[in-house]
Protein backbone atom coordinates (compact mmCIF):
# COMPACT_ATOMS: atom_id res chain seq x y z
CA UNK A 1 0.00 0.00 0.00
CA UNK A 2 2.75 2.63 0.59
CA UNK A 3 4.93 1.26 -2.37
CA UNK A 4 1.89 2.55 -4.54
CA UNK A 5 1.14 5.36 -2.90
CA UNK A 6 4.80 6.84 -2.75
CA UNK A 7 4.58 5.30 -6.57
CA UNK A 8 1.78 7.52 -7.16
CA UNK A 9 3.34 10.35 -6.00
CA UNK A 10 6.96 10.14 -8.01
CA UNK A 11 3.92 9.52 -11.24
CA UNK A 12 2.39 12.57 -10.68
CA UNK A 13 5.78 14.53 -9.67
CA UNK A 14 6.82 13.27 -13.38
CA UNK A 15 3.48 14.47 -14.58
CA UNK A 16 4.23 18.14 -13.33
CA UNK A 17 7.40 18.07 -16.06
CA UNK A 18 5.16 16.93 -19.27
CA UNK A 19 3.16 19.60 -21.30
CA UNK A 20 -0.26 19.88 -19.53
CA UNK A 21 -2.33 18.77 -22.40
CA UNK A 22 -0.35 14.86 -21.70
CA UNK A 23 -0.78 14.50 -17.98
CA UNK A 24 -3.78 12.77 -17.55
CA UNK A 25 -2.95 10.00 -20.20
CA UNK A 26 0.11 9.84 -19.18
CA UNK A 27 -0.74 9.33 -15.71
CA UNK A 28 -3.35 7.19 -16.55
CA UNK A 29 -0.79 4.80 -18.83
CA UNK A 30 1.70 4.75 -16.03
CA UNK A 31 -0.61 3.72 -13.64
CA UNK A 32 -2.18 1.11 -15.56
CA UNK A 33 1.98 -0.10 -15.98
CA UNK A 34 2.47 0.28 -11.88
CA UNK A 35 -1.15 -1.90 -11.57
CA UNK A 36 0.77 -4.90 -13.61
CA UNK A 37 3.86 -4.35 -11.53
CA UNK A 38 1.67 -4.40 -8.37
CA UNK A 39 -0.39 -7.76 -9.82
CA UNK A 40 3.22 -9.40 -9.88
CA UNK A 41 4.29 -8.10 -6.29
CA UNK A 42 6.99 -6.41 -7.64
CA UNK A 43 7.42 -3.32 -5.68
CA UNK A 44 11.29 -2.73 -6.28
CA UNK A 45 10.13 -2.48 -10.04
CA UNK A 46 7.46 -0.17 -9.09
CA UNK A 47 9.35 2.22 -7.23
CA UNK A 48 12.45 1.95 -9.88
CA UNK A 49 9.57 2.54 -12.67
CA UNK A 50 8.17 5.51 -10.79
CA UNK A 51 11.35 7.03 -9.60
CA UNK A 52 13.07 6.92 -13.43
CA UNK A 53 10.33 8.56 -14.65
CA UNK A 54 10.09 11.06 -11.87
CA UNK A 55 14.03 12.12 -12.28
CA UNK A 56 13.56 11.33 -16.65
CA UNK A 57 13.61 14.46 -18.54
CA UNK A 58 9.96 15.39 -19.79
CA UNK A 59 9.49 14.17 -23.56
CA UNK A 60 9.64 17.06 -25.12
CA UNK A 61 10.78 17.11 -29.19
CA UNK A 62 14.69 17.10 -28.68
CA UNK A 63 15.84 20.16 -29.90
CA UNK A 64 18.84 20.24 -32.64
CA UNK A 65 22.17 21.90 -30.45
CA UNK A 66 22.60 24.24 -32.96
CA UNK A 67 18.89 25.38 -33.04
CA UNK A 68 19.20 25.65 -29.32
CA UNK A 69 22.52 27.53 -29.76
CA UNK A 70 20.92 29.92 -31.65
CA UNK A 71 17.93 30.33 -29.84
CA UNK A 72 20.31 30.86 -27.20
CA UNK A 73 22.19 33.77 -29.34
CA UNK A 74 18.85 35.09 -30.40
CA UNK A 75 17.62 35.52 -26.78
CA UNK A 76 20.51 37.23 -25.42
CA UNK A 77 20.05 39.48 -27.88
CA UNK A 78 16.90 40.49 -27.14
CA UNK A 79 16.93 40.93 -23.97
CA UNK A 80 20.35 42.69 -23.69
CA UNK A 81 20.04 45.46 -26.32
CA UNK A 82 16.22 46.16 -25.20
CA UNK A 83 17.15 48.22 -22.29
CA UNK A 84 19.92 49.98 -24.44
CA UNK A 85 17.10 50.73 -26.63
CA UNK A 86 14.84 52.33 -24.36
CA UNK A 87 17.39 54.62 -23.10
CA UNK A 88 18.13 55.47 -26.83
CA UNK A 89 14.00 55.83 -27.45
CA UNK A 90 14.15 58.50 -24.10
CA UNK A 91 17.01 60.38 -25.72
CA UNK A 92 15.61 60.42 -28.75
CA UNK A 93 12.15 61.48 -27.58
CA UNK A 94 13.88 64.12 -25.57
CA UNK A 95 15.17 65.75 -28.34
CA UNK A 96 12.30 65.90 -30.33
CA UNK A 97 10.53 67.48 -27.50
CA UNK A 98 13.05 70.14 -27.31
CA UNK A 99 13.01 70.86 -30.94
CA UNK A 100 9.29 71.37 -30.77
CA UNK A 101 8.91 73.15 -27.70
CA UNK A 102 11.57 75.83 -29.63
CA UNK A 103 8.87 76.10 -32.72
CA UNK A 104 6.04 76.38 -30.21
CA UNK A 105 7.66 79.19 -27.79
CA UNK A 106 7.77 81.13 -30.11
CA UNK A 107 4.05 80.95 -30.89
CA UNK A 108 2.08 79.29 -27.62
CA UNK A 109 2.06 80.87 -24.36
CA UNK A 110 1.21 77.48 -22.77
CA UNK A 111 4.47 75.75 -24.81
CA UNK A 112 6.35 74.61 -21.79
CA UNK A 113 3.38 72.80 -20.09
CA UNK A 114 3.36 70.79 -23.14
CA UNK A 115 7.03 69.68 -22.64
CA UNK A 116 6.72 66.75 -20.33
CA UNK A 117 3.34 65.17 -21.56
CA UNK A 118 5.01 65.42 -25.26
CA UNK A 119 8.34 63.62 -23.91
CA UNK A 120 6.06 61.59 -22.02
CA UNK A 121 4.41 60.72 -25.20
CA UNK A 122 6.70 59.99 -27.44
CA UNK A 123 8.20 57.68 -24.91
CA UNK A 124 5.35 55.96 -24.82
CA UNK A 125 4.60 55.63 -28.41
CA UNK A 126 8.22 54.26 -29.26
CA UNK A 127 8.04 51.98 -26.09
CA UNK A 128 5.04 50.64 -27.55
CA UNK A 129 6.43 50.17 -30.83
CA UNK A 130 10.07 48.30 -29.19
CA UNK A 131 7.04 45.92 -27.55
CA UNK A 132 6.02 45.04 -30.88
CA UNK A 133 9.30 44.23 -32.02
CA UNK A 134 10.09 42.31 -28.99
CA UNK A 135 7.06 40.11 -29.01
CA UNK A 136 7.64 39.17 -32.84
CA UNK A 137 11.65 38.55 -31.61
CA UNK A 138 9.76 36.42 -28.67
CA UNK A 139 8.60 33.81 -30.79
CA UNK A 140 12.08 32.54 -31.73
CA UNK A 141 14.01 32.91 -27.70
CA UNK A 142 14.38 30.37 -25.45
CA UNK A 143 11.23 29.26 -23.51
CA UNK A 144 12.00 28.93 -19.50
CA UNK A 145 10.03 29.19 -16.50
CA UNK A 146 7.90 32.66 -15.76
CA UNK A 147 10.57 33.41 -12.31
CA UNK A 148 13.94 33.18 -15.29
CA UNK A 149 12.13 34.68 -17.76
CA UNK A 150 11.35 38.17 -15.48
CA UNK A 151 14.90 37.43 -13.90
CA UNK A 152 15.99 37.64 -17.60
CA UNK A 153 14.47 41.01 -18.46
CA UNK A 154 15.08 43.13 -15.68
CA UNK A 155 18.86 41.52 -15.11
CA UNK A 156 20.25 43.37 -18.58
CA UNK A 157 17.75 46.31 -17.32
CA UNK A 158 20.19 46.93 -14.66
CA UNK A 159 23.19 45.88 -16.15
CA UNK A 160 22.33 48.95 -18.53
CA UNK A 161 21.64 51.36 -15.35
CA UNK A 162 24.38 50.80 -14.01
CA UNK A 163 26.70 51.06 -17.16
CA UNK A 164 24.55 54.57 -17.72
CA UNK A 165 24.70 55.58 -14.45
CA UNK A 166 28.72 55.17 -14.12
CA UNK A 167 29.09 57.02 -17.51
CA UNK A 168 27.53 60.18 -16.01
CA UNK A 169 29.64 59.48 -12.51
CA UNK A 170 32.35 59.53 -14.53
CA UNK A 171 31.80 62.92 -15.90
CA UNK A 172 30.84 64.18 -12.29
CA UNK A 173 27.50 64.29 -12.46
CA UNK A 174 26.06 65.09 -8.76
CA UNK A 175 22.88 63.32 -7.33
CA UNK A 176 23.41 60.34 -8.81
CA UNK A 177 23.88 58.08 -5.58
CA UNK A 178 20.12 60.02 -4.63
CA UNK A 179 18.53 57.92 -7.69
CA UNK A 180 19.89 54.42 -6.72
CA UNK A 181 17.43 53.16 -4.05
CA UNK A 182 14.61 54.29 -6.41
CA UNK A 183 15.68 52.80 -9.49
CA UNK A 184 16.42 49.39 -7.40
CA UNK A 185 13.15 49.55 -5.40
CA UNK A 186 11.63 49.76 -9.28
CA UNK A 187 13.71 46.65 -10.15
CA UNK A 188 12.92 44.86 -7.17
CA UNK A 189 9.18 45.22 -7.56
CA UNK A 190 9.14 44.65 -11.62
CA UNK A 191 10.79 41.09 -10.76
CA UNK A 192 7.28 40.00 -9.24
CA UNK A 193 5.18 41.79 -11.44
CA UNK A 194 6.87 39.65 -14.60
CA UNK A 195 6.92 37.04 -12.92
CA UNK A 196 3.23 37.37 -12.09
CA UNK A 197 2.41 38.24 -15.45
CA UNK A 198 4.50 35.11 -17.09
CA UNK A 199 2.72 32.52 -14.71
CA UNK A 200 -1.28 33.56 -15.95
CA UNK A 201 0.35 33.59 -19.58
CA UNK A 202 1.63 29.79 -19.18
CA UNK A 203 -1.86 29.56 -17.99
CA UNK A 204 -3.38 30.37 -20.86
CA UNK A 205 -4.97 33.65 -19.62
CA UNK A 206 -3.00 36.33 -21.71
CA UNK A 207 -5.74 39.06 -20.88
CA UNK A 208 -5.06 38.95 -17.06
CA UNK A 209 -1.30 38.32 -17.32
CA UNK A 210 -1.36 41.70 -19.16
CA UNK A 211 -3.71 43.35 -16.93
CA UNK A 212 -1.40 41.79 -13.59
CA UNK A 213 1.64 42.91 -15.72
CA UNK A 214 1.08 46.24 -16.46
CA UNK A 215 -0.42 46.89 -12.82
CA UNK A 216 1.96 45.52 -11.15
CA UNK A 217 4.75 47.60 -13.42
CA UNK A 218 3.23 50.76 -12.65
CA UNK A 219 3.16 50.07 -8.94
CA UNK A 220 6.68 49.22 -9.35
CA UNK A 221 6.72 52.70 -11.02
CA UNK A 222 4.88 54.84 -8.70
CA UNK A 223 6.45 53.34 -5.39
CA UNK A 224 9.90 54.43 -6.71
CA UNK A 225 9.12 57.84 -7.39
CA UNK A 226 7.28 58.18 -4.35
CA UNK A 227 10.68 56.74 -2.58
CA UNK A 228 13.11 58.98 -4.21
CA UNK A 229 10.85 61.83 -3.79
CA UNK A 230 10.18 61.30 0.06
CA UNK A 231 13.47 60.41 0.24
CA UNK A 232 15.02 63.87 -0.92
CA UNK A 233 12.12 66.35 -0.28
CA UNK A 234 10.46 66.57 3.51
CA UNK A 235 6.72 66.87 4.10
CA UNK A 236 5.00 70.41 4.94
CA UNK A 237 6.03 71.63 8.64
CA UNK A 238 2.86 71.85 10.68
CA UNK A 239 1.85 75.65 11.23
CA UNK A 240 2.05 79.09 9.21
CA UNK A 241 4.40 79.14 6.46
CA UNK A 242 7.24 81.91 7.08
CA UNK A 243 7.69 84.58 4.68
CA UNK A 244 4.76 83.64 2.86
CA UNK A 245 6.90 82.04 0.73
CA UNK A 246 6.16 78.53 -0.56
CA UNK A 247 8.18 76.08 1.73
CA UNK A 248 10.64 73.63 -0.26
CA UNK A 249 8.20 70.53 0.89
CA UNK A 250 5.67 67.87 -0.65
CA UNK A 251 2.23 66.86 0.93
CA UNK A 252 2.62 63.42 1.01
CA UNK A 253 -1.37 63.23 0.54
CA UNK A 254 -0.76 62.84 -2.98
CA UNK A 255 2.33 60.47 -3.15
CA UNK A 256 -0.02 58.08 -5.74
CA UNK A 257 -0.25 60.72 -8.13
CA UNK A 258 3.26 61.65 -8.27
CA UNK A 259 4.36 59.05 -11.19
CA UNK A 260 1.56 60.55 -13.45
CA UNK A 261 2.91 64.09 -12.45
CA UNK A 262 6.39 63.62 -13.31
CA UNK A 263 4.46 62.35 -16.63
CA UNK A 264 2.03 65.17 -17.47
CA UNK A 265 3.34 68.20 -15.32
CA UNK A 266 -0.28 68.21 -14.31
CA UNK A 267 -2.28 67.66 -10.77
CA UNK A 268 -5.01 65.90 -12.95
CA UNK A 269 -7.54 68.54 -11.81
CA UNK A 270 -6.77 67.95 -7.71
CA UNK A 271 -5.61 70.63 -5.63
CA UNK A 272 -2.41 67.99 -4.80
CA UNK A 273 0.42 68.18 -5.57
CA UNK A 274 0.11 72.37 -6.43
CA UNK A 275 2.31 73.74 -8.84
CA UNK A 276 5.44 74.58 -6.75
CA UNK A 277 5.09 70.77 -5.48
CA UNK A 278 5.01 70.00 -9.33
CA UNK A 279 8.06 71.77 -9.90
CA UNK A 280 9.89 70.46 -6.87
CA UNK A 281 9.00 66.62 -7.95
CA UNK A 282 9.71 67.25 -11.61
CA UNK A 283 13.58 68.47 -10.54
CA UNK A 284 14.17 65.60 -8.45
CA UNK A 285 12.85 63.25 -10.47
CA UNK A 286 13.13 63.88 -13.79
CA UNK A 287 14.30 61.23 -16.23
CA UNK A 288 13.26 57.75 -14.26
CA UNK A 289 9.35 58.23 -14.50
CA UNK A 290 10.18 58.76 -18.19
CA UNK A 291 12.58 55.60 -18.04
CA UNK A 292 10.26 53.53 -16.56
CA UNK A 293 7.53 54.21 -19.18
CA UNK A 294 9.96 53.39 -21.75
CA UNK A 295 10.83 49.85 -20.65
CA UNK A 296 7.35 48.86 -18.96
CA UNK A 297 5.64 47.83 -22.17
CA UNK A 298 8.83 45.80 -23.81
CA UNK A 299 9.42 44.03 -20.20
CA UNK A 300 5.87 42.98 -19.71
CA UNK A 301 5.39 42.06 -23.98
CA UNK A 302 8.16 40.10 -23.77
CA UNK A 303 6.88 38.25 -19.97
CA UNK A 304 4.24 37.55 -21.67
CA UNK A 305 4.87 36.26 -25.45
CA UNK A 306 7.92 34.27 -23.79
CA UNK A 307 5.58 32.56 -21.18
CA UNK A 308 2.75 31.15 -23.02
CA UNK A 309 2.27 27.86 -24.06
CA UNK A 310 3.63 26.34 -27.14
CA UNK A 311 1.17 25.38 -29.63
CA UNK A 312 0.91 21.23 -29.04
CA UNK A 313 2.76 18.92 -30.94
CA UNK A 314 0.77 15.37 -29.86
CA UNK A 315 -0.07 13.57 -32.86
CA UNK A 316 -3.25 12.38 -33.64
CA UNK A 317 -3.34 8.48 -32.41
CA UNK A 318 -4.17 6.05 -35.00
CA UNK A 319 -6.31 3.00 -34.29
CA UNK A 320 -4.42 -0.09 -33.26
CA UNK A 321 -5.74 -3.37 -32.52
CA UNK A 322 -5.32 -4.73 -28.39
CA UNK A 323 -3.83 -7.49 -28.54
CA UNK A 324 -6.17 -11.10 -27.70
CA UNK B 1 13.97 12.30 -36.16
CA UNK B 2 17.98 12.19 -34.30
CA UNK B 3 18.70 9.26 -33.54
CA UNK B 4 20.11 8.78 -30.54
CA UNK B 5 21.00 4.97 -28.79
CA UNK B 6 17.99 4.69 -26.98
CA UNK B 7 15.24 5.79 -30.11
CA UNK B 8 17.81 3.54 -32.27
CA UNK B 9 16.74 0.76 -29.86
CA UNK B 10 13.33 1.40 -29.22
CA UNK B 11 12.91 1.48 -33.27
CA UNK B 12 15.03 -1.94 -32.81
CA UNK B 13 12.89 -3.65 -30.66
CA UNK B 14 9.39 -2.31 -32.47
CA UNK B 15 11.41 -3.47 -36.04
CA UNK B 16 11.45 -7.08 -34.66
CA UNK B 17 8.40 -7.42 -35.16
CA UNK B 18 6.33 -4.29 -36.17
CA UNK B 19 2.67 -5.62 -36.47
CA UNK B 20 3.04 -6.29 -32.74
CA UNK B 21 1.67 -3.91 -30.53
CA UNK B 22 3.75 -3.10 -27.31
CA UNK B 23 3.42 -1.68 -24.40
CA UNK B 24 5.47 0.59 -21.90
CA UNK B 25 6.76 -2.59 -19.58
CA UNK B 26 7.15 -4.80 -22.28
CA UNK B 27 9.37 -2.16 -24.49
CA UNK B 28 11.50 -1.59 -21.39
CA UNK B 29 12.37 -5.12 -21.10
CA UNK B 30 13.33 -5.62 -25.17
CA UNK B 31 15.31 -2.19 -25.05
CA UNK B 32 16.94 -2.64 -21.31
CA UNK B 33 15.62 1.37 -21.30
CA UNK B 34 14.22 2.79 -17.64
CA UNK B 35 10.62 4.03 -17.93
CA UNK B 36 12.35 7.80 -17.65
CA UNK B 37 14.12 7.36 -20.81
CA UNK B 38 11.60 4.91 -22.69
CA UNK B 39 8.86 7.26 -22.43
CA UNK B 40 10.29 10.86 -23.42
CA UNK B 41 11.70 8.71 -26.41
CA UNK B 42 7.77 7.36 -27.18
CA UNK B 43 6.84 10.89 -27.10
CA UNK B 44 9.16 12.12 -29.37
CA UNK B 45 7.91 9.12 -32.19
CA UNK B 46 4.74 9.86 -31.74
CA UNK B 47 5.37 13.55 -32.86
CA UNK B 48 7.32 12.61 -36.00
CA UNK B 49 4.37 10.46 -36.79
CA UNK B 50 6.30 7.00 -36.93
CA UNK B 51 4.49 5.57 -34.05
CA UNK B 52 1.30 5.32 -33.23
CA UNK B 53 -0.59 4.67 -29.78
CA UNK B 54 -4.16 3.44 -28.54
CA UNK B 55 -5.49 2.12 -25.68
CA UNK B 56 -6.21 -1.58 -25.03
CA UNK B 57 -9.88 -2.15 -25.49
CA UNK B 58 -10.66 -3.80 -22.23
CA UNK B 59 -13.76 -3.86 -19.64
CA UNK B 60 -11.29 -2.26 -16.55
CA UNK B 61 -14.02 -3.88 -13.99
CA UNK B 62 -14.06 -8.00 -16.12
CA UNK B 63 -9.68 -7.43 -16.16
CA UNK B 64 -9.11 -6.61 -13.03
CA UNK B 65 -6.72 -3.86 -14.00
CA UNK B 66 -7.08 -0.24 -15.67
CA UNK B 67 -6.64 -0.60 -19.84
CA UNK B 68 -2.77 -0.10 -20.72
CA UNK B 69 -1.98 1.56 -23.80
CA UNK B 70 -0.30 0.00 -26.57
CA UNK B 71 2.36 1.38 -29.30
CA UNK B 72 2.83 -0.09 -33.18
CA UNK B 73 4.80 1.20 -35.51
CA UNK B 74 3.26 3.57 -38.19
CA UNK B 75 3.99 2.60 -42.20
CA UNK B 76 6.19 5.49 -42.29
CA UNK B 77 7.47 4.55 -38.89
CA UNK B 78 8.00 1.23 -40.50
CA UNK B 79 10.14 3.10 -43.56
CA UNK B 80 11.88 5.25 -41.99
CA UNK B 81 13.10 3.57 -38.87
CA UNK B 82 14.57 1.10 -41.25
CA UNK B 83 16.39 3.43 -43.35
CA UNK B 84 17.53 5.36 -40.27
CA UNK B 85 18.98 1.90 -38.91
CA UNK B 86 20.48 0.91 -42.30
CA UNK B 87 21.84 4.58 -42.33
CA UNK B 88 23.44 4.18 -38.35
CA UNK B 89 24.98 0.49 -38.90
CA UNK B 90 26.61 2.25 -42.45
CA UNK B 91 27.81 4.65 -40.61
CA UNK B 92 29.68 2.04 -37.80
CA UNK B 93 33.15 0.39 -38.04
CA UNK B 94 33.47 -2.56 -39.84
CA UNK B 95 33.57 -5.40 -37.78
CA UNK B 96 33.24 -2.94 -34.14
CA UNK B 97 32.88 -4.49 -31.38
CA UNK B 98 29.90 -4.04 -29.02
CA UNK B 99 30.31 -0.89 -26.58
CA UNK B 100 28.18 -1.54 -23.20
CA UNK B 101 24.88 -1.82 -24.57
CA UNK B 102 25.27 1.25 -27.21
CA UNK B 103 24.17 -0.75 -30.00
CA UNK B 104 20.13 -1.26 -30.51
CA UNK B 105 19.27 -4.49 -29.24
CA UNK B 106 16.91 -7.71 -30.73
CA UNK B 107 17.76 -8.44 -34.71
CA UNK B 108 15.64 -5.51 -36.63
CA UNK B 109 13.63 -7.53 -39.22
CA UNK B 110 15.28 -6.42 -42.31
Amino acid sequence: MVTRRLAGLLLRTAARRWPVELRAELIREWEAELHVLAEGGERRRMLRFAASLAAGRAGGPVVDRTVLHRRLRHTARVLLLAPPACVAVVVLAAVVMNLAYAVLDVRLTWATAVQLPLWSGLTAGAGALLALLVTRAARRTVRTGPLPTALGVVLPIALTLTVVLAAFAGRGEQGLPGTVPGLLLWLALLVPALWGAGTLASRGRTRLAWAVGVLGALVAADAAVVLAVVSAIPAPPVGPVADGLPPDTVDRVSAPLWLLTCWTDSSLGLPRPTAWERFLITDRVLVEPVFYLACTPYAVAYAVAAARPAPATEPAPEPVPAPA
Amino acid sequence: MRLTIPVAKVLAALLADPEAPRYGLDLMKLTGLPSGTLYPVLHRLRAAGWLAADWEEVDPVAAGRPARRYYRLTGEGVRDARLALAELRALAPEGGTSRGGAEPTGAPAW
